[in-house]
Parts: C-alpha cells; sequence; structure tokens
C-alpha cells in the first residue's frame, strides 16, 4: 500500500521543481483536482456548483516547505501540514469578504509576483486588478504527469475497489433493471469497500446497432458516453460500462462491454470484436516502453485495426489517469500527429487504453486497460476478466 | 437522471421562463453575450441534461447565449439530453485542443462581432485564446445576469425543488432504518446513496450526509465518511441531499443509535430545534442575512462554524449567511434557502437541523418534511 505522506512530501516538490524552471513563484489553485494535488486535502464529493461555493484552496510558495491549504472541511486536513499553514475557508467566487482572499495573496506573495491560477472567479479578478496571473496548468499538469511509485498504487487500490463494487453490479443485469437500478448497486458497494468519492455519474450506456439508431451526433461517430437514465434494460442489450471513483484522491476509471441476461453469452460476432479489441490493446502495449512515442503507440493500434481508426472521434486511443480521470498523456486526440510525435512515453506516466470495435448493425466492444510505464515496459494496473467475454491477458 | 416527464412540472415552460429571465437579463445589462462554464448556470440556460462529476473544474466555455440572435449553444457532440430548442447547428463539439474548441466557438454567430461578453469565471489560457481567436469582445462578469434570474425561482423550479425534497427525505428514512450501533459512517452513505440512485437520481449533490458525534470531549462537525463502527447511545447526524432535474433540496435531522434519547440528547435536540424555528421564521421577504445572525445570537448561540443559510436552486447558490459573510444578503419572496441550526455540548455531542425553506409571500415555507428527534 502507498505511504500517503511520503507521496504528498514528494508531489510537493515536483510542483517546487515544476515553479523552479517555470520561472513562476507561486500557485494559487481553485480546482478541486488541483486542490487535491498540491495539498492531499480530502473533502466530500459534491456537485460542481457546491464544490464552488464551499472550494478549498491552495497557496503555493516557490522555496516554502509545504503547501497553505484554506478550507472549511476541518477533517480532511492531512496530519502532517504544518498549523501555520492550515486557515479557514476562504470563499473566492463571493464579493462578500473578498478583502479576505487578497490579505491572503498579499501575505504570500510581493507586489509583482508571476502567480500561477487555474480558474479566476470575477470576485478574485476585481479585488486583485494589478496581479499578472499566468495559467497554473503550466506548473502543474508537468508536475502532475510522471507518478510516483505511491501514486500509482493510489489508482491501482482505487481500481481495485470500482471493479469488486462492479461484481454486484452486474450480478443484477437482466431484463427489467433499470440502468439507476446499477447505479444504485453500485455507489453502495463501492462506498462500503473503502471509496473516497464517487467521480462520475455511472454510465451504462445500451449501444444501438447502428449509428444511425443511436444519437445524433456532430462527427457521424459514435455517442458516447451518454448521461443515465430510469431507462429499462432489455435482453442481449449490450451495455457499455464506464465508471469512475477516487481514493486519496486518486481516479480510477472501469470501462467494460456487457451484455443484458442472466446468462448472456456473446455470439460469434460479439466473440470477433473482443479479440479485435484484445488484438488492438496488445499491439500498443507490444511496443511500449520509454521512448516510444504517443505517434507510434495509435499507428500500432489503427494497424492491428486494419487501417481504421479503433477510437472515437472525439476521444483518443488512451488517456492518462491521476487525481484527474483524464489528463496526460492524451494519445489520439485532436491535438494532432504533431502534438503526438513529440509526446514520448516516460517511466511513471500512467495510460488508460480504450479502443472502441465497432461493426455497423451488429453494434460493438469497448474496454478499458490501464497500465503504469516502467522503466523497461509496462505493468498492469486494472484487472484481467471481460465477463461475459472471458480472461485475457 | 430519470423521472423528467412532464408528469409534475413543465419542463418546455420550465426552460422558456429561464431562457426569457436570461435574455432580459442581458437586454438590462446590455450584455451582448455569455460564455459559461458553472454547471448550474450551464443548465439553467440550456437546460441540458449532462453528464454529472463530482468537484469543480477551471473555466470552460460549455455553453453560450447570443443576445442579438436569442440562441443558445450547447459543447455536446450529441442531441441526447438536448432539449428540442436547441438545433443541431447550436451543437459544438467536444474537443481536447482549446485551439479547436476557440474555432468552434468563433463560428457561433454573432459571438464575434459581441462587444461585451459576462462569462462566470475566466482562466490565463482561456482568456487570451478568446480574445485572440473568438472575440475581442469586452470580458465581463455574468453573475449579475445569472445570479439574479437564478435568485428567484419560478413555480416550475419550485415543483423540481419539491420532488429533490422527497428524493432527500427517503435518503434519509435509508438511513434511519439502517442505523444501529456497529454501522458505519460508510455503510450508511453507501445506504443513502443506493435509496436516492434507485429513486431516479443517481448523483447525488454531497456525499457528506451523515457523521457520529462523540459522548466524550470536544464536538466537531464531520465531512468525511468514518470507517468506525458508530457506538451505541451516540448521537448521529442524517443530513441527506439529492438533485432532480438538476434542483437540489436537502435537510438533517439528527438521532440516537440504538436508545430512546436520554434527558442530556433531548434537551440539546430542543435548542437546536429552538434555533432552527427561530431562524426559519427570519427567512422573511424584506429581512436580510443580518436578521439570521441576530436570531441565532438571541437564542444564546455562539459563531457558528458552519453556514446559517445558503442558496438553493440548480446547486448551492448565494447568498452565504454565515461564517462571517452575507450580513447585507437581501431576502426577497421567491428564494429558496438551505438554512442549518448545529449545536454541540461536550459530554453529550452535537446535533443538527436543516431544512430547504421556500421564501413565499410573507413568510418561510418548509419544502421539507421528517419528523424531529422525539
Amino acid at each position: 500500500m502507498p505511504d500517503i505522506t511520503r507521496m504528498r512530501r514528494e508531489r510537493f516538490a515536483r510542483l517546487q521543481e515544476q515553479l523552479d524552471a517555470q520561472g513562476v513563484d507561486g500557485l494559487v489553485l481553485l480546482g478541486s483536482s488541483s486542490v487535491a494535488y498540491a495539498t492531499g486535502a480530502g473533502e466530500p464529493g459534491q456537485d460542481g456548483d457546491r464544490a464552488a461555493l464551499f472550494r478549498t484552496v491552495a497557496v503555493v510558495v516557490k522555496g516554502d516547505s509545504a503547501p497553505h491549504l484554506y478550507t472549511m472541511y476541518d477533517d480532511g486536513v492531512p496530519d502532517d501540514l504544518p498549523d501555520d499553514h492550515v486557515h479557514g475557508p476562504l470563499f473566492p467566487d463571493l464579493d462578500d469578504g473578498i478583502e479576505l482572499f487578497a490579505a491572503a495573496i498579499a501575505d504570500h506573495f510581493p507586489p509583482g509576483a508571476r502567480i500561477g491560477i487555474d480558474h479566476q472567479t470575477h470576485a478574485v479578478l476585481r479585488a486583485l486588478p494589478d496581479v499578472e496571473w499566468t495559467d497554473a496548468a503550466d506548473v502543474v499538469s508537468p508536475a502532475k504527469l510522471l507518478k510516483t511509485p505511491d501514486e500509482v498504487a493510489c489508482i491501482r487500490n482505487a481500481q481495485l475497489l470500482n471493479e469488486l463494487a462492479m461484481v454486484d453490479a452486474r450480478e443484477l443485469l437482466r431484463p427489467g433493471t433499470r440502468q439507476i437500478d446499477l447505479s444504485a448497486v453500485f455507489l453502495r458497494r463501492v462506498f462500503e469497500l473503502g471509496a473516497s468519492a464517487n467521480a462520475i455519474d455511472p454510465i451504462w450506456q445500451v449501444m444501438a446497432p447502428t449509428l444511425e439508431l443511436g444519437p445524433w451526433t456532430l462527427h457521424g461517430d459514435i455517442a458516447y458516453p451518454t448521461v443515465t437514465t430510469d431507462r429499462f434494460l432489455r435482453d442481449g442489450d449490450i451495455i457499455w460500462v464506464d465508471a469512475g471513483i477516487t481514493w486519496q484522491g486518486y481516479a480510477s476509471d472501469y470501462g467494460r462491454t456487457w451484455i443484458t441476461g442472466r446468462a448472456a453469452v456473446p455470439n460469434a460476432k460479439q466473440q470477433k470484436q473482443f479479440h479485435r479489441w484484445r488484438g488492438v490493446v496488445d499491439a500498443a502495449l507490444d511496443i511500449l516502453k520509454p521512448g516510444v512515442s504517443a505517434r507510434e503507440l495509435g499507428k500500432a493500434a489503427i494497424e492491428a485495426n486494419d487501417g481504421v481508426r479503433p477510437w472515437i472521434d472525439h476521444f483518443y486511443l488512451a488517456h492518462g489517469i491521476g487525481v484527474d480521470s483524464a489528463e496526460m498523456p492524451l494519445i489520439g486526440t485532436d491535438l494532432g500527429d504533431h502534438f503526438d510525435e513529440r509526446l514520448i512515453m516516460q517511466p511513471g506516466m500512467v495510460a488508460v487504453f480504450e479502443p472502441v470495435i465497432w461493426d455497423e448493425g451488429a453494434s460493438g466492444y469497448r474496454s478499458e486497460d490501464i497500465v503504469a510505464v516502467t522503466d523497461t515496459g509496462w505493468v498492469k494496473l486494472s484487472g484481467s476478466t471481460y465477463e461475459p467475454f472471458g480472461v485475457s491477458s | 437522471m430519470g423521472l423528467e416527464d412532464d408528469a409534475r412540472a413543465d419542463f418546455a415552460r420550465l426552460r422558456k421562463d429561464r431562457r426569457d429571465k436570461v435574455f432580459a437579463g442581458l437586454e438590462r445589462h446590455g450584455i451582448d453575450a455569455l460564455m459559461l462554464g458553472g454547471v448550474g448556470n450551464v443548465r439553467y440556460v440550456s437546460g441540458a441534461r449532462q453528464l454529472g462529476r463530482s468537484g469543480v473544474l477551471p473555466f470552460a466555455p460549455v455553453a453560450v447565449a447570443v443576445r442579438q440572435t436569442a440562441r443558445v449553444h450547447l459543447l455536446s457532440t450529441w442531441d441526447e439530453g438536448v432539449p428540442p430548442e436547441i438545433g443541431y447547428e447550436d451543437l459544438y463539439r467536444m474537443s481536447w485542443n482549446p485551439a479547436n474548441l476557440a474555432a468552434d466557438l468563433a463560428k457561433v454567430p454573432g459571438l464575434r462581432e459581441a462587444r461585451i461578453v459576462g462569462t462566470d469565471g475566466l482562466t490565463p489560457r482561456f482568456k487570451g485564446l478568446i480574445s485572440a481567436l473568438v472575440t475581442d469582445a469586452e470580458l465581463v462578469d455574468a453573475a449579475p445576469v445569472m445570479a439574479a434570474a437564478r435568485r428567484i425561482k419560478t413555480p416550475d423550479e419550485v415543483t423540481c425543488l419539491e420532488v429533490a425534497s422527497a428524493i432527500a427525505e427517503a435518503g434519509l428514512s435509508a438511513m434511519e432504518e439502517a442505523l444501529a450501533p456497529g454501522i458505519t459512517e460508510r455503510e450508511l452513505l453507501g445506504l443513502h446513496d443506493e435509496r436516492v440512485a434507485s429513486l431516479g437520481a443517481p448523483h447525488p449533490p454531497s456525499e457528506s450526509v451523515c457523521f457520529a458525534t462523540p459522548s466524550q470531549g470536544r464536538v466537531a462537525f464531520r465531512h468525511l465518511a468514518s470507517d468506525r463502527p458508530i457506538g451505541d447511545g451516540e448521537l448521529v447526524v442524517l443530513a441527506p441531499g439529492a438533485l432532480y432535474a438538476g434542483y437540489e433540496s436537502g435537510l438533517a435531522r439528527t438521532r440516537v443509535a440504538g436508545r430512546r434519547p436520554g434527558k442530556a440528547a433531548a434537551d440539546l435536540a430542543s435548542r437546536c430545534a429552538r434555533s432552527m424555528d427561530a431562524l426559519v421564521a427570519a427567512c422573511r421577504p424584506g429581512n436580510t442575512g443580518a436578521d439570521l445572525y441576530r436570531v441565532w445570537e438571541n437564542e444564546g448561540n455562539r459563531d457558528c462554524p458552519v453556514p446559517l443559510a445558503h442558496g438553493l436552486g440548480l446547486g448551492a447558490e448565494p447568498p452565504l449567511i454565515g461564517l462571517g459573510r452575507g450580513r447585507n444578503a437581501a431576502l426577497d419572496d421567491g428564494m429558496v434557502l438551505s438554512v442549518q441550526s448545529w449545536m454541540t455540548e461536550e459530554g453529550v455531542g452535537g446535533c443538527l437541523e436543516r431544512a430547504t425553506v421556500e421564501l413565499a409571500g410573507n413568510a418561510a415555507s418548509t419544502l421539507t418534511r421528517y419528523a424531529r428527534m422525539s
């Protein structure tokens, strides 16, 4: 299991290295995942506007030994954070009391400091009109890119909890079950097992056999993921499952294809789709090691699918995962081939491979495999069962 | 999210009323367009059902409203969950490349020519991209339009809040039925989410839904579910919540695990209830946040470490009253507030009451119902 205190210390050191490298004097962080990365602070899972109004704020000062945390969630304050770095909440979304936010910034930074910020409220912009803000992403993204062994262990544990809770959900899968019934069982079980928070409204999308019978899309490709409703599932429905929780701030990402029915067995075509999916992931994994580019991984995947790009137009072959459920490295996105050529795999990167195999008329297959890049290759962080398609690699 | 079938609220009318308020606000404030990223703002202006997520992301333009064309545009690659008044031509793609997103926004009719654009946040990167690629308009705060529109609820919005209240009450009963010495907060949270999800609202507004308070030593309000088995006789806060069509309701009651409340617990509960009644009675149109502070102090209470009240609608909203904020916040007819009373006593524990309260006519009407401790 990870050493959480060491993990926080090493993350903070990475932020300090990046502050130095980017020539930035410090950070003011308002987004949930950035605050979690910088401080390790816990807060309850909350919907967007509640998380915004009652947001925690992190301030990182170059050269300091620990981050400053402004929070109303006292029970989420890490034990090892020095008392003089723990403060009450700032409410940067409100003009009422914004002078306290301005005073806090003035406490930490001299006039003229170059400060990175990840989200600017208008109240903050009004209260600090003279600060020259830079984008905190320039510091936070490179720090997050390579995971420490403790971070990898957190992702692995989050994934394990997620997968175990899915066993209970899948047992409920039969005609007449509603999508929300699967959510109900999954959420109950995943909290019993130890999840820190649920990250997204779990997805149980029923895939139409053809693109035309599915939702209309701007790009003519597959619509995925669509939001769960009280839709009844029917015998033989192909379900693309996608869910994510967090543990110690780290995200899981569970993706599988299920077939509705008490003893559903994939037909020959569906088995073929699964094997093709496996082949695509294996083609990428066969060459995955430090030094390989995202472009080479994409090419290997396309080649394994007979020249057809095996992922959805608005997504990717693979995405990174950490305190965000999708972060760098992004492989095969609309950032383009040139971007992918320069994106080189390094030890400590974590990638979620989620190619999609589609047969017009017969729907398709999608699952997700999570791997961490090691010094010589990769190690798998997600489980290796793909029921009802069986066990593989 | 299920159940959005017009059986109770007229959703087409609800969306039209909201859009009308937004466009009237643009007119009134001389703002040409809005670029919105906040979950509640996007839902308010578009009516679209989008994927629920935990936590808050930095600003990104997810919905755009243009005064000149009276159109609402939405970041959605497909039409599922998008209401019919937003056409295919009003949708723009999900992009990982911010330059592609900016290029799509630049094609939104009327946006490039806008002189003043309201946003509900910015990032240094998006500010640069918008200026360089989308519009050279002055970027101003959208709150005078959006917060003002959202503050006063229409009857259809109140109906949604009533449905959310009913779901939240069911969440409370699920936890109350299971509460016994030995169960953990984590298990109660699981039961809460299970009940709320099975009623059609799979993504609850908060996972801070219960905590046991110690019968010895300092009593603190806690937000994160623990693994410790709840002890016999401990006072346990049960504080469920639910979203219906995006509208949030919540309530809280406190119960004793395993037995009937003793005299000390009953006394604490009745002091908590008395302060709660005083707070709710002070939620009257014409009053301000200062009146809530005043009645709280008149009941003999000191500073409260959690808010006395905050707005509710499409999620948590301003005003925030408590924690030093909101003394000047005006309370008006048609607002909905989450109001709470939190009381502690060393050697006994803590007691929380919370209710969703509508300011209607001259008085407060409590939308959430549940038996008090007895």
